[in-house]
């Protein structure tokens, strides 16, 4: 019991850094977003010269957040779910229907992120971008096409989150029914939390 | 059966790729006695794009997919080649260069660019030419086009040609291209007659459509070269004769069906322009900076264009010659 | 085994409380990997991929946003007030407004549970001042708030114009009369209710000044709606497009006109929305996953013929289908709802000549429905934090206004004109 509670400690705090960053990350994902598509608007409709990077910029930004902040969500108990019979579950039968089912998020996380990683590193990152260049020189003389992976590495990345917080999760049921009571709780409370879950 | 292939066209039933899968899947079976199937799934029910589905050819989830030029040039950039506009006249010359050697020695470049998976077995039609088509005024020369906002694909080529032509080149979503027009959110688009009308475009307003045939609509059909290089020499012979009929199909459908879908845009109030030698001269003068977009930014550009310059005219020669023994 | 059992297996995992995201994707990918279509796991994961890459998407995450900076106290209580002016004198007068005020703030808003908890936190105290039971106004409160996702903009509409391949501006033309309809047929069941129970009167009627002036106190908010669709209409911008200018919009009115919000709450808010965003999308993902294993197993197919056995009367079908979507969405949330349903109903009410976009606003607004709803309707529980009322109570309450949204749901679903005409004028549907 011990024992998991102090594998549980470091690998809560190493979670809450880890997506502390994402949030940040996300935040200003979903800034830029907004602030591309407008730039978008505004040449075609005032200026009436589109141009040809926002849209993709904005996808690169929104496939970035939503990996990135999903991780927190989850932590958070924010994906939506059917909650009917855990209400109807005696608490160590929900303790045990959750083992169960965090196993089965975990093997689903797991297979994903083995093929994602096979994907970003296949020939399907090799693709370059059809927009999207950043400067290799300092007088931005040159210029590099950013392949399709780097957009495609956002996925395999917040897979990865989503397993860590998985394991978490898995090992705090546990020590919950074992009967640790002292466990660090899931920081929350930073205005982000909402009881909204979705779009509806 | 021992192969079963799996065929992917992103586009419905009504195009003329699925013409040439039934064709391809007809003569394969046919002559294979049925040791070869072939599984067609039509539309975005297996992957949506080039990038996505190339990659599940290369990767073995499946076996033929047709992509246009958009989705294979964000990977072999030279193949844009092909979208240089103004460089084949007419549905013969296409027709002879992409059945000649040339569409070979795209396909050994590709190989080796793709590490040995991608292999190109054909390049047939899907959707005629490429015209510019708008919601605003007959375009009869290159000064019509002057400020029109012209969607095109988020693709180099297509947007350099808009801006040599004066337009200003916007990138939309194909599904946002209706409302889009509609809207006037973009005024133009540059697309064949047959998607013009499956899209239903003149409801939207599209109007104009001026055959000045910038671009031959090319349909790359790719082959896992694993899967192809599996099977023995005999079954490889029967594949290669079944894209060869699946090119036959989709060069001759198009005409076929373009014939209804220009009634259909007469009928809904759309007005074509022929334009005249002179204009269409124009035309290609004012599309000269495309070629030295291209020779200057894709790698091997130079060489590449000169080939294709070098089997267009070979082409051009060749049927100079068979019509002057057909008209005597 | 048939690639079909991966229904069965995924209804299982639902029921089981695994979240909808791991089920979409467990259930198909424990099938084919049983089927030995290991190569078909890469597509699963491919999909989930590219569901999430695109553009028109990214209208979810921008009309979250703008609904989270108009979802600020002062903006709200100017909706509030104006709908006060409007309707505050009849007799059941806070009741009126309660609907007004949704119906207003469904312009700004996509959603039925911002809807709740914004005029919730408001109106139910206020109710309850002036005599109405707890319980009679958490229940008109989530009883209207349905009208948030049905008139535009809209995120359901959204995710169903993306997982159809429908145009999003057909949809949201195609939500706003069922949208004032619900509405209308709300404010005829309070006003029945109000003569029966002699229900209170909240103020003296305003003059046309006082009217005047809370319109113009409310007139920035209610401008939105106007710059959403009628700047998507007049071509200055695609639906996507509309939904970053109305998050710029509403950061303008209230950073800098009516300073109801300030610069150093921004990250917050845009937080809550990349947070919730980002679940969404997930989703979406998912369902594009969800949707490849649909198609390998022909489930539309099968499912059409199953249903063909029941009855090939398309308004017999329609009324079952009213049925199913009632009882699903008494479980499950819109949202979700749509993502793993319309795939699959679509195509067979579609294949029997049920105009698509028809069809969808039947989806959206009967789904929308069951989140006042119980035992599991997300609003019954918003409203019930926010009431610090009891679900069950509030569950019985609202009973005589879930019979007038059924109304309305059957309306809509035989007469397609009502969904069907903005659409049409505008060009949008034929
Ligand atoms: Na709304
Ligand atoms: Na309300």
């Amino acid at each position: 019991m011990r024992l998991i509670a102090a594998v549980i400690r470091p690998l809560s705090r190493v979670n809450e850094a880890v997506l502390t960053a994402g949030r940040a990350i996300g935040i200003a994902a979903i800034a830029i977003m907004v602030a591309v598509t407008i730039v978008q608007v505004f040449q075609r409709y005032v200026m009436n010269s589109a141009l040809a990077w926002p849209d993709e910029a904005a996808r690169f930004c929104m496939l970035w957040m939503t990996a990135l902040m999903a991780p927190t969500a989850f932590r958070r108990g924010g994906f939506v779910a059917i909650d009917f019979l855990p209400g109807i579950l005696p608490a160590t039968g929900v303790r045990i229907l959750n083992l169960i089912l965090l196993s089965l998020s975990m093997l689903v996380l797991v297979v994903a992120v083995q093929i994602g990683w096979r994907e970003v590193t296949g020939l399907g990152g090799r693709f370059a971008s059809a927009s999207l260049f950043i400067p290799t020189s300092w007088d931005l003389s040159s210029w590099y096409r950013v392949p399709r992976s780097w957009m495609m590495a956002s996925l395999p990345v917040g897979l990865g989150m989503l397993i860590a917080v998985n394991i978490e999760l898995w090992l705090r049921n546990l020590a919950e029914m074992l009967g640790t009571r002292d466990l660090p709780p899931i920081p929350g409370g930073d205005g982000m939390d909402t009881g909204a879950r979705g779009v509806d | 059966q021992d192969w079963t292939l799996r065929a992917v066209a992103n586009s419905n039933e009504d195009d003329e790729d699925y013409d040439g899968l039934q064709v391809f899947k007809s003569h394969v079976e046919a002559a294979s006695n049925g040791a070869i199937a072939v599984d067609i799934y039509m539309g975005t029910q297996l992957c949506s794009n080039g990038a996505e589905c190339l990659q599940g050819v290369a990767d073995g989830s499946i076996d033929v997919y047709i992509s246009t030029l958009d989705g294979a040039a964000g990977l072999f950039p030279y193949f844009q080649v092909l979208d240089l506009p103004y460089i084949m006249a007419d549905d013969r010359v296409a027709e002879r260069v992409l059945s000649g050697d040339f569409m070979r020695d795209l396909r050994d470049r590709a190989l080796a660019d793709s590490g040995d998976t991608l292999r190109l077995m054909t390049i047939g039609n899907t959707g005629g030419w490429r015209n510019f088509a708008n919601t605003q005024r007959r375009v009869q020369t290159p000064a019509d086009l002057q400020g029109l906002k012209l969607r095109t694909v988020v693709a180099d080529l297509p947007q350099e040609l808009a801006r040599a032509m004066g337009a200003s080149p916007t990138p939309i979503p194909w599904p946002e291209l209706f409302t889009s027009l509609q809207t006037n959110v973009v005024e133009g688009t540059a697309n064949g007659i047959t998607d013009i009308m499956s899209m239903r475009f003149p409801d939207a307003g599209l109007r104009h459509l001026t055959l000045d045939g910038h671009a031959y609509m090319g349909a790359y059909w790719w082959m896992s070269n694993e899967r192809f290089m599996d099977m023995p020499e005999d079954m490889r012979r029967i594949v290669v004769d079944g894209f060869y009929q699946l090119q036959q199909a989709t060069f001759a459908s198009p005409k076929r069906k373009s014939i209804a879908a220009y009634e259909a845009f007469a009928a809904a109030g759309g007005e074509v322009y022929v334009p005249t030698p002179e204009e269409k001269a124009a035309f290609t003068e004012a599309a000269a900076p495309v070629y030295d977009w291209f020779t200057g930014t894709v790698d091997g550009g130079d060489e590449i264009l000169a080939a294709f310059r070098e089997a267009v005219a070979e082409a051009e020669e060749g049927l100079a010659a068979e019509r002057d023994r057909d008209i005597q | 085994m048939a690639l079909i059992w991966f229904l069965p297996l995924f209804l299982l995992f639902l029921m089981a409380s695994l979240p909808v995201f791991f089920g979409m994707l467990a259930a198909p990918g424990i099938l084919l990997w049983l089927n030995g279509q290991e190569r078909d796991l890469t597509l699963l994961y491919r999909n989930l991929y590219n569901g999430i890459d695109s553009f028109p998407l990214m209208a979810i995450p921008f009309f979250m946003l703008a609904g989270e900076l108009m979802n600020r106290g002062g903006i709200t209580l100017r909706l509030v007030e104006f709908a006060q002016a409007l309707m505050g004198h009849f007799r059941g007068g806070l009741a009126h407004v309660n609907v007004l005020s949704s119906m207003l703030f469904a312009g700004l808003s996509g959603s039925a549970v911002a809807d709740t908890s914004a005029l919730g936190s408001m109106l139910i105290p206020a109710m309850e001042k002036q005599g109405y039971t707890r319980k009679f106004a958490a229940a008109i409160t989530a009883a209207s708030s349905v009208i948030g996702p049905i008139i535009p903009p809209s995120g359901i509409m959204i995710i169903y114009a993306y997982v159809m391949g429908e145009s999003v501006a057909a949809l949201f033309l195609a939500g706003i009369v069922p949208g004032i309809l619900v509405g209308v047929g709300l404010m005829i069941a309070v006003k029945v209710m109000a003569d029966k129970y002699d229900f209170p009167i909240a103020a003296p009627r305003q003059s046309w000044g006082q009217r005047g002036q809370a319109s113009l106190k409310a007139f920035f908010p209610l401008m939105t709606p106007v710059i959403i669709l009628g700047g998507i209409l007049a071509g200055v911008f695609t639906p996507t497009e509309a939904a970053a200018v109305a998050v710029l919009y509403a950061l303008v009115i209230s950073l800098f006109v009516l300073r109801t919000m300030r610069v150093s709450e921004l990250p917050d808010v845009l937080g809550r929305a990349a947070l919730t965003s980002a679940v969404v999308l997930l989703l979406v993902g998912a369902a594009m996953s969800f949707k490849t294993v649909v198609s390998l197993s022909q489930t539309p197919q099968l499912m059409a013929d199953w249903v063909l056995t029941l009855t090939a009367n398309p308004l017999i079908l329609l009324l079952l289908i009213n049925l199913l979507l009632f009882v699903v969405g008494m479980f499950l949330d819109a949202g979700p709802a749509i993502i793993i349903l319309a795939p699959i109903l679509g195509p067979v009410f579609t294949g029997m000549g049920v105009d698509s976009l028809h069809f969808a606003i039947i989806m959206c607004v009967n789904l929308t429905v069951g989140l006042a709803t119980p035992p599991m309707g997300l609003v019954l529980f918003v409203a019930a934090a926010v009431s610090r009322e009891r679900v069950m109570t509030i569950a019985r309450a609202i009973v005589p206004f879930l019979l007038v949204e059924i109304a309305v749901i059957l309306l809509i679903t035989f007469v397609p004109a009502i969904s069907m005409t903005v659409p049409r004028l505008t060009g949008f549907a034929d």
